[in-house]
């Protein structure tokens, strides 16, 4: 049996028996190689669930409507590694426990997924250490290493060229499941942090300072840079700040729900070699 | 013959060590540089990345942020956790290419007067070599000018 049937058996049980009021997952998308998601509160919606390479898309950030975990209840969601990671997070920063939620592990090789074993998000602790391990030796993104050789100036004049782009939608924002805030800093209007008009002064700023939120925290699973109408490369910003974490204060963000977050943590000998 | 480039300074300091090292800098009357604007802050922790974004954006030419030697913070680890985030934001401005050289971060204690004199006349001597940080004010005043009409 594929690994799609094997999961529809399994997600049919799991809401029949009662164990979860809800299980998120995959159907099919607009076009053969999206896929949208999927909230399935009874047996019979089971029908419609795909489970294949095209989906790429971390659901976790849906646990997090308002109100969801609330009631207690137990909810299934398909988690990819990089999805496993941040409920790990979500739970070291107190948005959910880990306990409500019912892992659905899998993962994509090539064309090919195949299932991940565990219930809950601790029981990928191998998996996750492996991957901080995978982090540590992987090599610069081309177009990073590119950047890094510019001089300032240079890089300025690119983002900016990016940023120029930006028409303040948010949607980076909203697909990002590390993005939680109830009232983001971009909302606040007293005062204003962000300019509101989308012009490239703005989107400096916007753009930083979201990348910054989410340094030592994002899990890099580009669900931002896939919801940018505009194709900012959003990756390439979060990717430095893991890069950075990793360097200076040994961090994979997601390994544990034990771990501190990074940001909100010190080491007394922390590097100050900047400081004058 | 033209005037020398004077830059426009924000500095963000708390207000146990570095502001009160300002004070003694100036009840000792040392001369210091008069480009800087100091902003007083509780703690270096107060200190938002957003602070310098938007000093920035409001036409310095330099960001100073000082604060208590570490353990020395009235709040205990105040300090600390600002160390951590200037690290990462730091590499965060240099990586959208706002050159690292135009923040800067010390420690100063309220002994350290004659540190924060020096401190100021150097900063202001190394902006002014910068010189103005024109790629980003060449932004500020494209919003200036559509806000006219």
């Amino acid at each position: 049996m594929s690994t799609q049937e094997t999961y529809k058996t399994k997600v049919k049980e799991l809401l029949s028996s009662g164990k979860v009021k809800m299980v998120i997952g995959y159907k099919a998308g607009t076009t053969a190689d999206r896929r949208r998601p999927h909230f399935m509160r009874t047996p019979e919606e089971v029908d419609q669930l795909v489970l294949d390479s095209a989906c790429i898309t971390n659901l976790s950030g849906y646990l997090l409507s308002e109100g969801l975990l609330s009631d207690g209840k137990e909810i299934a969601v398909f988690l990819k590694p990089d999805g496993i990671r941040s409920i790990n997070i979500l739970a070291a920063e107190a948005q959910l426990q880990s306990n409500q939620v019912v892992v659905l592990g899998f993962d994509i090789n090539g064309s090919e997924i195949s299932a991940l074993q565990g219930e809950r998000a601790s029981d990928f602790q191998a998996l996750t250490s492996s991957s901080n391990e995978a982090r540590l030796h992987k090599q610069q993104h081309p177009e990073s290493a590119r950047l890094e050789q510019m001089t300032p100036a240079e890089r300025f004049a690119y983002w900016e060229d990016a940023f120029s782009r930006c028409i303040k939608c948010y949607a980076c924002r909203q697909a990002c499941p590390m993005c939680y805030c109830r009232r983001c800093i971009v909302d606040n209007n007293q005062p204003q942090w962000v300019n509101t008009s989308s012009h490239t002064l703005g989107n400096f700023e916007w753009n930083i300072v979201r990348a910054f939120h989410l340094a030592g925290r994002c899990v890099e699973c580009g669900n931002c840079g896939r919801a940018c109408p505009v194709n900012i490369p959003l990756g390439l910003l979060n990717m430095k700040m893991t890069d950075e974490v990793l360097q200076s204060f040994n961090h994979y963000p997601g390994v544990s729900e034990t771990q501190e977050p990074v940001l909100a943590s010190f080491k007394k000998n922390d590097s100050e070699t900047f400081i004058l | 013959m033209s005037e020398p480039f004077e830059p426009k300074i924000v500095a963000f300091v708390c207000t146990y060590c570095t502001y009160a090292g300002a004070d003694l800098a100036g009840t000792s009357r040392l001369k210091y540089a008069p480009n800087v604007r100091i902003i007083r802050l509780p703690c270096t922790g107060r200190i938002s990345p957003m602070f310098i974004l938007k000093a920035l954006q409001k036409g310095a030419d330099g960001v100073l942020v000082s604060g208590c030697h570490p353990g020395d913070c009235h709040f205990n680890h105040g300090n600390y956790h600002a160390r951590r985030r200037w690290t990462v934001f730091r590499s965060l401005l240099e990586f959208t290419g706002i050159p690292q050289d135009r923040v800067k971060f010390s420690w100063i204690s309220a002994a350290e007067g004659s540190k924060f004199a020096e401190l100021i006349n150097s900063v202001t001597e190394d902006f002014r070599k910068l010189g103005p940080f024109d790629q980003y004010k060449k932004l500020i005043k494209e919003t200036e000018t559509a806000a006219t009409f």
